[in-house]
């Protein structure tokens, strides 16, 4: 059976469904048909422009890194990742073809991770929920 | 509009006080600033009281015990510029004409250690691990590096500098001077922002005593001093990268809420940025104090490196900022800061700061920023 079948993801309206295959998952994002903005997640109305006509579009897999930093120590809070021990990741924006940029962990090799550095999608299982359904999220992964 | 003044002020020091209540803190600054206005508590017709952190009603809590008057007493926040936008309904009521007469408190008690995520960002912000402030603070800097050239010895210059000014304020939680090398050298928070680059959360109020200029003869013989703008504003749409955003527009390039917030009180106070003798800003993070030396118009986009290379804001500078050490000095009690900002600006404007006054300062600016894109400008003049 697949066992991403019951997957649910990490924030409402974040991931296009279905989660399985999880290599077909975007993420979801809202395009305004006023004013063609792109924002991430499902919206009804549009920061920009205040139009009320949103579309929900899956935004393109590929990307470049338009900034980073590396996060050397646990972030607070109730953090999913690897805790025991901890394992560094570098965090960025990605610039993808939509015309917007999305806050991510990179997932590259620390000394490697540069402005400019493409990237592409990766979705999978952050952690199992306490009614045992993965929880996916996504982070990009350099190639 | 009828025009504000500034008539008294006073401020609890910001750090840690383990064996004070926040009730205790904010009864300290508010006792000061009234007894420097030499006004007495029921004298005070409104009061607004700015803090984040703290629970329901603090404002009654710390002022009622004073007298209980039947004053409305209000609880504001506004983030890092909850300071701002509290001074300015404090002003409002003032120059509405319903009253003549407030007390304008900031106080804060902050956790110690993280501040809770929740507070700010979406859970599966958290869930993921992009819930590390000073990571965003980061990703500005390195961009910034990446566009103009700004190196990680501009950002050192900036926590030089405010370390340096600290050691003559005696309201600030470190008074330690460092050398660029320990600077440089101390523990990497999130590249390429250094611990001694960082300001820290803690305890701290600071108050002002406003009135409307033509009452404030009848209640103080101290010389007032002029608000001559006070906006708070919140970024347009896509023109602030700073946590807990999680996205940013590629095609919109709005300008940053310093530079809206500013611009509007220039104009406001019929001046420009040349026209100011010194400034506290928010240097959360010694790179967020370059950018905004920018946004203030200090200087064109791109150049702030120079402006510290070249000495400009120093305390004995063309342009000088955070005199006090800045929030890497003082920390950063969100509720007070921009009031602690208010009040080191009072301090140099009457010419009593000391080995780190100013010389004839005449007009005088505070600047803060923080989540949601809120940010406030005050502007003082003599
Ligand atoms: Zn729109």
């Amino acid at each position: 059976m697949d066992r991403l079948s019951n997957a649910v993801p990490v924030g409402e309206g974040l991931l296009t469904t279905p989660l399985s295959p999880a290599e077909n998952v975007r993420i979801n994002g809202s395009r305004c048909s006023e004013c063609g903005e792109v924002m991430l997640g499902s919206y009804k109305s549009c920061a920009n422009c205040g139009g009320e006509s949103m579309q929900q579009i899956p935004l393109g897999k590929r990307g470049k890194v338009w900034t980073y930093t590396v996060i050397r120590h646990q972030p607070p809070g109730q953090y999913r990742g690897p805790k025991d021990p901890f394992v560094p990741f570098a965090e960025g924006l990605v610039e993808l073809p939509e015309g917007i940029r999305v806050v991510s962990a990179l997932d590259c090799d620390l000394e490697k991770v540069h402005i400019g550095m493409e990237v592409e999608l990766v979705v999978y299982e952050l952690y199992q929920n306490e009614q045992g359904q993965p929880v996916m999220a996504f982070k990009f992964k350099a190639v | 509009m009828r025009e504000i003044v500034i008539i008294g002020a006073g401020i609890h020091r910001f750090g840690r006080f383990d064996d004070e209540s926040y009730i205790q803190i904010g009864q300290e600054a508010a006792r000061k600033a009234l007894q420097d206005a030499g006004v007495a508590w029921k004298d005070i017709q409104s009061a607004y009281v700015s803090t984040q952190y703290l629970p329901s009603t603090v404002g009654p809590k710390i002022l009622k015990p004073f007298g209980a008057t039947g004053i409305p007493i209000m609880d504001m926040e506004s983030a890092c510029a909850s300071g701002g936008s509290t001074l300015r309904q404090g002003m409002l009521s003032i120059a509405s004409g319903a009253i003549d007469i407030a007390l304008v408190l900031g106080v804060e008690k902050m956790p110690r250690g993280y501040m809770d995520p929740l507070q700010i960002y979406y859970p599966w912000q958290v869930d993921m691990g992009l819930s590390t402030n000073p990571s965003y603070w980061a990703m500005r800097a390195r961009r910034h590096m990446h566009e103009y050239g700004t190196t990680e010895e501009h950002i050192a210059k900036i926590a030089f500098k405010n370390h340096k000014n600290s050691v003559h304020n005696p309201n600030a939680m470190y008074r330690k001077e460092f050398s660029m090398e320990q600077i440089q050298t101390s523990k990497l928070v999130c590249d390429p922002i250094r611990l001694l680059e960082i300001c820290a959360p803690n305890e701290g109020a600071a108050a002002v005593v406003i009135c409307a200029r033509e009452a404030a003869q009848k209640y103080t013989s101290n010389p007032p001093i002029t608000i001559a703008a006070c906006v708070h504003t919140l970024a347009g749409y896509s023109a602030d990268f700073r946590c807990p955003v999680d996205s940013l527009s590629a095609k919109v390039n709005n300008p940053g809420p310093t530079e809206v917030t500013s611009k509007k009180a220039y104009e406001m106070a019929g001046i420009g940025p040349q026209d100011v003798d010194c400034f506290e800003v928010q240097d959360t993070d010694a790179f967020c104090e370059l950018e905004i030396y920018e946004q203030l118009g200090l200087c064109p986009f791109g150049e702030a490196g120079r402006l510290i290379d070249e000495g400009v804001t120093e305390i004995d500078g063309k342009h000088p900022v955070n005199m006090s050490g800045g929030l890497i000095s003082k920390g950063e009690p969100v509720g007070a800061s921009h009031l602690g900002q208010v009040y080191e600006l009072v301090t140099q404007l009457r010419g009593n700061a000391g080995p780190r006054q100013v010389p004839n300062v005449r007009t005088a600016l505070g600047q803060v920023l923080g989540a949601s894109g809120n940010c406030a400008v005050t502007i003082l003049k003599k």
